[in-house]
């Protein structure tokens, strides 16, 4: 329909024209291309890389010393090396002072454990890896020694250094093949980020086009408008214009964050993680696309309609609270699932309207319902949205007219059946 | 077939009636006055006219059908309280809002523009309307109420808020509006204007026509009960004449209240006995008396 149109373009022009909309964008988009360069950048900055010079008293557990420095020599890219030595601690002390070296080691003798008990002497008490490093090279010497004590052979010690291996697999009832561990990290961040975005746009694009609304009320452009075009058309005009800005909104933020993932640098920090983008399943993002649309319907007509029966921008935060409730609730049974997508919980409350585009989403991410339960779930979401549209335009028509103190629900009903919608 | 027919509505609030019984008619090129006190029905009525609210009973006809939804694209509204997208250009809402009346946007950049000429601001075309000032503004709401060349126009209060020479500028419009065949239902406390532009009015009181009809009929119905006076000297005595009601003294003469017109004769005759009269008339009554003298009998 033309009017129609002519609501959704102007509705879209003026929001995304609008500075605010512009710089919230660019906002986004920063902290999106900061926020997925942060295991890189911290690698980067946090030092990691550096090669630490540490030191020792010549003569205290020359065996143990020898032991340390076959070990980082057999390491490719050792964090830490180990310098001459210096003849007492002293020595040491100034060395560190002069910042020729990073940090000393001295040992103690233990009776009990048969090993001598190290010390790290550092300028920062937190090390950073270092310590971990020399740990870990100590515990390799100990091993050694203890080993060699009992006449391992090398090939009998490298079996008794092999690492167990444990991974988990999903069992699909449905697919052929279960998700691996990688397919479900990469699930668990999908559904992940298409929860958050679904909360995200809902609660902006919501509460920007209850103000609006309330804002053409407390202006009186409403009377001149609701004697141009039916109300519905004007509601809907409205809801469809706000989507497709706030479609490009996330679609610039996506498309920011897939970029800055796939850069080379982000590869590894993400498969650190077991995410991969390539085992993303197309299924899910048709699936998440027709709940993000529902959801974001949904929601969007109630702002609509709560917009419409307050009369000033100051009241409106106090009207939209129970909708806010709703979304918060949605969202945060959201992510009590991540874990738990299978509970019951989960289950019912995917059936219903105003947390099925989060749960949902979440089951058919996480687990593996049926076909028939997606479907039911965006029947009932789309039986919800047709009556919830309805019943909003009612209100919509109703309220925009209504002055003064919000009114009651007694009244608006009485009102309501006064308008054909 | 006239434009517009409203035919008895009666519209109720919870506890108040808003409306009762009203009736009218605008024909092709009139412009109709709706006056009352605050409070008395006026908005509400246009409301109606507007489609912005149902009457509970009665019947509103638009050029002999009743209300539907492509009535609207041949409605103006002119709302008594002023509303503007405050952050959007002029161009784009008054585009906007003739688009929903089902103008091409072609058609109603070309009707902007010709308005904001004949207004002499065609720089407002790119300003958004909160950096107008409120006179400016309000010649902006009244193209917006205008600029899809509706058959019927709605003005409450058309001319608020305006000095006399945009008050001026706006009544040639109205009037080049009505010869042009516009029907115009307004509303305004300015009396003077309502004589100088309508044909037929109501006057409405506490939700109720008191006074409905061609505004000559009207004045003919008020007795003429005012006489000017002025002589070349003072005349004594003018409160003895039977019949005279109260004489008050002005720097230009005497305003003398006469309870019958006969009596006026009499005044002239009481002056001439006592020396030339260099200005005598009988006054028609004022629009603004007939209203107070209506709405005022009707509160007591």
């Amino acid at each position: 329909m033309n009017k129609l149109g002519t609501v959704i373009a102007f509705t879209m022009r003026n929001k995304m024209r609008s500075k605010s909309f512009v710089i919230t964008t660019l906002i986004l988009m920063i902290l999106v291309l900061v926020g997925g360069n942060i295991p890189y950048l911290i690698d980067k900055l946090g030092g990691g890389d550096k090669v630490s010079s540490v030191s020792y008293v010549q003569g205290q557990y020359p065996d143990i010393i020898a032991g340390v420095q076959q070990y980082y020599a057999k390491q490719p890219e050792a964090k830490v090396k180990l310098e001459q030595g210096a003849a007492s601690e002293a020595d040491l002390k100034q060395q560190l002072e002069d910042g020729a070296i990073n940090g000393y080691l001295t040992f103690a003798d233990d009776a009990v454990s048969g090993f001598p008990r190290a010390v790290y002497h550092s300028k920062d008490a937190f090390g950073s890896g270092t310590s971990e490093s020399l740990t870990a090279a100590l515990q390799a010497v100990k091993t050694d020694q203890i080993v060699k004590d009992y006449g391992l052979s090398d090939e009998q010690m490298q079996k008794l250094l092999m690492p167990v291996s444990l991974s988990t697999e999903k069992v699909s009832t449905t697919n052929e093949a279960g998700k691996t561990e990688n397919e479900l990290g990469t699930a668990i961040g999908l559904t992940y980020v298409i929860v958050i975005l679904l909360f995200m746009s809902v609660m902006i694009s919501g509460q920007l086009i209850a103000t609006e609304i309330t804002a053409e009320k407390s202006s009186r452009v409403m009377e001149i408008i609701v004697t141009s075009v039916s109300p519905l058309v004007q509601m809907f005009g409205k809801v469809i214009g706000t989507f497709i800005a706030a479609v490009v909104q996330i679609a610039l933020i996506v498309g920011t964050m897939v970029v800055s993932l796939n850069m080379p640098q982000n590869k590894s920090a993400l498969s650190g993680f077991g995410i991969r983008l390539d085992t993303i399943d197309p299924a899910i993002l048709v699936y998440a696309i027709l709940f993000f649309l529902t959801g974001f319907f949904l929601y969007a007509m109630l702002f609509a309609a709560v917009g419409s029966i307050v009369s000033r921008t100051e009241d409106l935060g106090q009207a939209v609270l129970p909708i806010t409730m709703l979304t918060l609730a949605g969202f945060y049974i959201a992510m009590f699932g991540l874990t738990h997508p299978d509970s019951t919980l989960i289950v019912v409350c995917s059936y219903i309207p105003f947390f099925a585009p989060f749960l949902m989403i979440l089951r058919i991410g996480l687990s593996e319902p049926g076909m028939w339960e997606a479907a039911l779930s965006l029947g009932i979401l789309i039986v919800a949205i047709l009556v919830l549209g309805w019943l909003s335009a009612k209100i919509y028509r109703t309220g925009v007219l209504m002055y003064g103190k919000r009114p009651s629900i007694k009244e608006l009903v009485k009102a309501m059946k006064a308008y054909k919608v | 077939m006239n434009p517009l027919k409203v035919e008895r509505i009666v519209k109720q609030y919870s506890d108040k009636t808003a409306v009762n019984e009203l009736s009218f008619e605008v024909s092709e090129g009139e412009i109709y006055g709706l006056l009352g006190a605050n409070g008395a029905g006026k908005t509400t009525t246009m409301r109606m006219i507007l489609g912005l609210i149902l009457p509970d009973q009665g019947d509103i006809r638009y050029f002999g059908d009743p209300y539907s939804k492509e009535q609207l694209s041949m409605l103006g509204y002119l709302p008594e309280e002023r509303g503007m997208y405050p952050k959007i250009k002029v161009s784009d809402q008054i585009l906007y809002l003739a688009q929903l009346r089902g103008m091409s946007r072609k058609d109603a950049d070309a009707s902007l523009r010709k308005w904001l000429d004949r207004f002499q601001v065609p720089e407002y075309y790119d300003k958004k309307v909160e950096e107008l000032s409120k006179g400016n503004q309000q010649k902006i709401q009244f193209i917006a109420a205008i600029v899809h060349k509706p058959r019927i126009v709605i003005m409450d209060e058309a001319f608020s808020g305006l000095d006399p020479v945009n008050v001026e500028l706006l009544k040639s419009t109205v009037k080049e509006l009505r010869d042009g065949g516009t029907s115009i239902v307004f509303s305004t406390h300015r009396m003077e204007h309502v004589e100088e532009l309508c044909r037929n009015i109501t006057i409405m009181h506490k939700s109720v026509p008191v006074l409905q009809g061609p505004l000559r009929d009207i004045k003919k119905r008020f007795p003429q009960e005012r006489v000017m006076l002025a002589a070349e000297h003072s005349i004594a005595g003018l409160e003895s004449v039977p019949g005279v009601g109260s004489v008050a003294q002005h720097e230009y003469g005497y305003e003398i209240k006469v309870r019958e017109p006969e009596a006026a004769q009499a005044v002239l005759q009481h002056a001439l006995a006592q020396g030339p009269v260099r200005r005598f008339e009988l006054m028609e009554p004022t629009l603004n008396e007939i209203f107070i003298k209506t709405v005022g009998v009707h509160n007591e």
